[in-house]
């Protein structure tokens, strides 16, 4: 029902959950010794999950690694956190206008949505 | 789904990063101690973190590519120090040995809340991931009104 742009919303959101555990999974580890940043080249992997293709997940290459050989930035970590939770907003607000519009398509467009 | 799991992830973390502190709480209120059921001096603890799988009761059912790589932390061991107990010339004291000198803990406060601030840090940084991914399960659901 909710094709084209409703269905590439709901890949991208997947994908955004895909990459705060990620990010999550970094924050965590944050003192783990020898633990490696570990994320996902975004605008590739999206291409590929609009094909269906499981995301690549890799290490980070150029951060400062610490003398216990882990290399979590976490100011690098904050910034992804805040900058997912704000994609995600935006794509959660423009998918519920998707299904608002279906809404009032099965409604009869009579105005009384909630 | 996907973004539960991320908060075992963040979970994981506060737990380990609250041992930690408990731990580091334990070497500070312990510096002077000179009694132990071990014998001799208090010894200081350290812990040991050690990425590991996060326990879902579903994660074994609904493993993806990506379930498999983000890992939780946990504390693997907690290692008891075994260098040997600075020697304080006190005379008077009940446990000193022969020629004055008692067997003192290898403590090192300043050390220890250095080491507390990052573990407290740590765990507000789990807490901060924690609560962005919350918001995003919560507007997932806001989908539905």
């Amino acid at each position: 029902m909710l094709d084209g742009v409703g269905a590439n919303l709901e890949q991208y959101m997947t994908l955004l959950a895909d990459r705060q555990k990620l990010v999550a999974a970094n924050i965590a580890n944050a003192d783990t010794p020898g633990f490696k940043t570990k994320d996902i080249d975004f605008q590739t992997e999206f291409t590929n999950a609009l094909q269906g293709i499981q995301p690549n997940v890799m290490e980070v290459q150029g951060l400062v690694v610490k003398n216990d050989g882990n290399n979590v930035s976490l100011d690098r970590e904050a910034r992804l956190l805040a900058e997912n939770a704000l994609r995600f907003n935006i794509a959660s607000n423009l998918l519920r206008g998707q299904i608002h519009t279906l809404r009032l398509a099965i409604e009869g467009g009579g105005g009384s949505s909630s | 789904m996907s973004l539960f799991n991320s908060l075992d992830v963040s979970a994981s973390g506060m737990a380990a990063q609250r041992t930690r502190a408990e731990v580091l709480v334990e070497n500070l209120a312990n510096a002077d101690t000179t009694r132990t059921p071990e014998g001799g001096p208090y010894r200081r603890k350290d812990v040991v973190f050690e990425s590991s799988a996060t326990s879902s009761p579903f994660s074994s059912v609904f493993q993806s590519a990506i379930d498999g790589q983000a890992t939780g932390v946990q504390v693997s061991q907690i290692v008891t120090d075994s260098s040997a107990p600075v020697m304080r010339y006190m005379p008077g004291h009940p446990d000193a040995d022969k020629d004055g000198f008692v067997a003192m803990p290898r403590v090192n406060p300043a050390e220890d809340m250095v080491d507390l601030m990052g573990a407290s840090r740590g765990y507000g940084a789990n807490v901060a991931a924690m609560s962005a991914i919350k918001d995003m399960i919560q507007r997932s659901i806001d989908l539905f009104r």
